[in-house]
């Protein structure tokens, strides 16, 4: 093995690495545009994992275990969405209780289950570019992007000008959660090919911190999951390069370095002012 | 048949009844004045109009129609369009982006600022349709709302205290587009202000609401501002001036002396560039400003709030570390901040707890008879009107809370107090109660700082006014000299 073939074996195995989190990225910086911060991405990729390799498992067919982590995911965004935005229960505990409740159901159910394993489906690959655009487009040039915005910066002003807040943020959930079911089925089914317990392993929080390290936008935010991904590429590459790392140092660097980001970053850039803030309609 | 028609609209919180069977005439080409002090209900009915509210009873008819809007688009279905008190726009988005927030169907830029210049034109009101509304100013960013407002052809416009962000040249421009809407386009007009001077200037008729009542009407021409102030009061007003219901008399300053209490000196911080400004025992200094150029940064500064980046604080003559919170407090700085609910109480802790906040001693254990003793003191000697000293001070009025936080800041016998519009959201006693204290304290050696968006307050009280425009010190005047013409001309100049 020569230099040359050791970069490019590092180079698209962190592409790979990098889809999930950019699919989730995409879900995650439209849902925060519009003021939700959702910490159930983890749980919204971990079920769709295991939902779309138990159906592809069931059907045989990899489309539709992908479809079925779509499904899973954006149940979980309608579900945090409802909760956060209807009844107004902080996003925060909301998303706790979600994380935790779709770690111990997954854990659970593939105890008691075999699966197998199936070839890796790489194609879905492709899907990215255009749902990084369409991402955009929504966000920056369609009427309803525009709302998610206003929503996002001062949901005040939104209700009085007559946007549903709570509407809107609910259909920003379901987005986040289609794109992270996606992010999650496309590491089950697509990257491994099998599901393990907790295999996600807090790539929807680094999902967070991409949006953060990106600082609310859109082409930054995937640099942040390229940076990532190649962490983790690096990770796995390491050892069968000779170079000998404590192992459980290794599997923290991205974290790590999401940390490091977050330091370095996370104050510098402007973010959606009602970020995190649920509204509730009041007296003035 | 008038534009707009309400009959017995009546709204309760609770056992607190907001508007007590109102009626109201609005009819198209006129500016109809609304008129009343903070609470006496204009805001809750016109949030009823919009559909941000419900009502209990009555009827609003619409051109003789029976209408009822559930929510601010249905009101704009109905041909009703509000300009709000606080801007309702979107900061970071772009002018024409916030004119459309609201719309229906396919965004197109270049129609949306075709039509925006087009709009411009024809009322006056120049704006860059491109420009992000972060970066106007408050009489540009009224200008956008009025074209977003104007733009979903209202046949009533109602506007609430719309001057109260703006200069005076701002003002007179505003009202002078209101007119054009109101003779050549045959709109309806409703201005809600408790400016009595700014109702006289600009409206054909007025309705004045007291405690959630109408208790009287009039063509504007045929009553004067001695009448509406006492309407609007319930009796005669001692302290009319500086409660801005008629225009100020001059006001002979007291005499100040001995070296300042209070100096500033080079302060910069966020929205602040280089404010000197000093305060000395025996005077009362205010520091007027339209709203947004700086005020609000000042007092945020002297609450310790926000440390500044450069620039120093000095009470008695020492130095203060504004890194030290409570330094300011303990160098002998009382602050009755501008946004009590953010800043000065707990509204959910007792009264007499928040009463005795700044004075709990230093052992471990609290002295509960001590505190206790305190808290009766201060409630009696500032006439805190409250059910039960263990009652939360969110059941407190306005008023009331303001006299606790006033209490408490004076307790400490303080050498400097600073007041950041202290009067808002008061009702006309209340403010009264306070001037007269404030007069008091200085009249006892205190150095006062009066920081205040009402040019009627700062010529009422202060013996000196500092004009602060764009986060700098643009002017100051003696009292004797002050007239509004000159303070809205420094507040003009500097913001221009």
């Amino acid at each position: 093995m020569n230099l040359l073939d050791d970069l490019g074996t590092v180079l698209s195995s962190s592409l790979r690495l990098t889809a999930p989190l950019a699919f989730a990225a995409c879900g995650e910086y439209l849902a925060e545009r519009a003021g939700t911060l959702n910490i159930s991405v983890e749980a919204m990729m971990l079920g769709a994992a295991f939902s779309s390799v138990a159906v592809a498992g069931a059907t045989g067919s990899a489309t539709t275990g992908l479809a079925a982590g779509v499904l899973t995911g954006a149940l979980i965004g309608l579900i945090h969405g409802n909760l956060a935005h209807r009844l107004t229960i902080n996003t925060f505990v909301v998303g706790l209780v979600l994380n935790a409740l779709v770690l111990g159901l997954t854990s659970f159910l593939i105890a008691g289950a075999t699966f197998g394993s199936r070839p890796p489906q790489r194609w879905p690959l492709l899907l990215l570019p255009g749902i990084v655009l369409l991402t955009w487009w929504l966000v920056e040039r369609s009427r309803w992007g525009l709302e998610l915005r206003a929503v996002g910066e001062n949901p005040r002003a939104a209700d009085m000008t007559g946007i549903r807040v709570g509407l809107r943020r609910r259909q920003a959930l379901l987005w986040c959660g289609a794109l992270a079911g996606l992010g999650g089925a496309y590491l089950a089914v697509g990257e491994v090919g099998s599901f393990n317990q907790n295999m996600t392993a807090g790539r929807g929080y680094l999902v967070i911190a991409a949006v953060i390290f990106g600082g609310w936008r859109l082409g930054r935010t995937l640099v942040g999951c390229a940076v990532f991904g190649l962490a983790d590429a690096l990770r796995l590459a390491l050892p069968a390069l000779g170079v000998t790392l404590n192992s459980q140092l290794l599997i923290a660097a991205p974290y790590l370095l999401a940390l490091l980001a977050m330091v370095l970053f996370a104050t510098r850039h402007r973010r959606p002012r009602a970020l995190g803030k649920p509204f509730v309609r009041q007296e003035p | 048949m008038g534009a707009l028609t309400l009959r017995g609209i009546t709204k309760r919180y609770g056992t607190v009844v907001a508007c007590d069977a109102v009626d109201l005439d609005v009819e198209r080409g006129e500016i109809h004045g609304l008129l009343g002090e903070n609470g006496a209900g204009k805001s809750t009915l016109m949030r009823i109009l919009l559909g941000l509210e419900t009502r209990d009873a009555g009827t609003i008819l619409r051109d003789g129609r029976p209408v009822t809007a559930g929510s601010p688009r249905e009101a704009v279905a109905l041909g009703i369009g509000m300009v709000h008190q606080h801007f309702s726009l979107v900061e970071p988005l772009t002018v024409w982006e916030n004119v459309i927030l609201g719309d229906t169907g396919r965004i197109r830029r270049s129609r949306a600022c075709a039509e925006i210049h087009e709009m411009s034109q024809r009322y006056g009101l120049p704006v860059d349709p491109l420009a992000t509304v972060a970066s106007l100013s408050a009489g540009e960013r009224q200008r956008v709302e009025l074209i977003k407002c104007l733009r979903r052809d209202p046949a009533v416009l109602i506007l609430d205290e719309p001057t109260s962000v703006l200069t005076r040249a701002e003002s007179a421009e505003l009202f002078a587009v209101l007119r054009r809407v109101v003779r050549s386009e045959g709109r309806a007009v409703v201005l809600i202000s408790h400016k009595l001077a700014e109702i006289t200037a600009a409206t054909d008729r007025v309705t004045v609401l007291r405690h959630g009542r109408v208790v009287f009407r009039s063509a504007t021409a045929a009553t004067d501002v001695a009448e509406l102030a006492r309407q609007m009061v319930g009796r005669e007003v001692a302290d009319a001036a500086a409660l801005g219901l008629i225009p100020a008399a001059p006001h002979v300053p007291e005499k100040a002396q001995g070296d300042p209490a209070l100096r500033i000196r080079g302060l910069t911080a966020p929205g602040l560039t280089g404010i000197d400004l000093e305060v000395r025992p025996g005077e009362i200094a205010g520091l007027y400003g339209a709203e947004g150029n700086g005020q609000a940064q000042i007092g945020d500064v002297l609450c310790g709030l926000v440390t500044p980046d450069a620039g120093t604080v000095e009470v008695g003559g020492v130095p203060v570390d504004l890194r030290t919170p409570g330094a300011l407090h303990t160098a002998g700085l009382g602050i009755v901040p501008e946004d009590r609910h953010r800043a000065a109480v707990v509204p959910a802790m007792s009264v007499a707890a928040n009463l005795t906040m700044k004075d709990l001693g230093t052992r471990v254990w609290l002295d509960r008879r001590r505190l206790r003793r305190r808290a009766r003191e201060l409630a009696a000697e500032f006439g805190v009107v409250a059910t039960s000293l263990d009652a939360p001070l969110s059941s407190l009025s306005g008023g009331n809370q303001q006299r606790v936080v006033l209490a408490r800041e004076l307790s400490g016998d303080p050498r400097v107090l600073v007041l950041a519009q202290p009067t808002q959201g008061l009702d006309v006693g209340a403010a009264e109660d306070l001037h007269e204290r404030l007069r008091r304290c200085a009249h006892d050696g205190m150095a006062v700082l009066l920081i205040s968006t009402e040019i009627e307050e700062v010529l009422g009280l202060a013996d000196r006014v500092l004009v602060i425009a764009s986060g700098r010190v643009a002017g100051e005047l003696h009292a004797a000299e002050a007239t509004p013409e000159q303070l809205g001309m420094l507040v003009g100049g500097g913001a221009g």
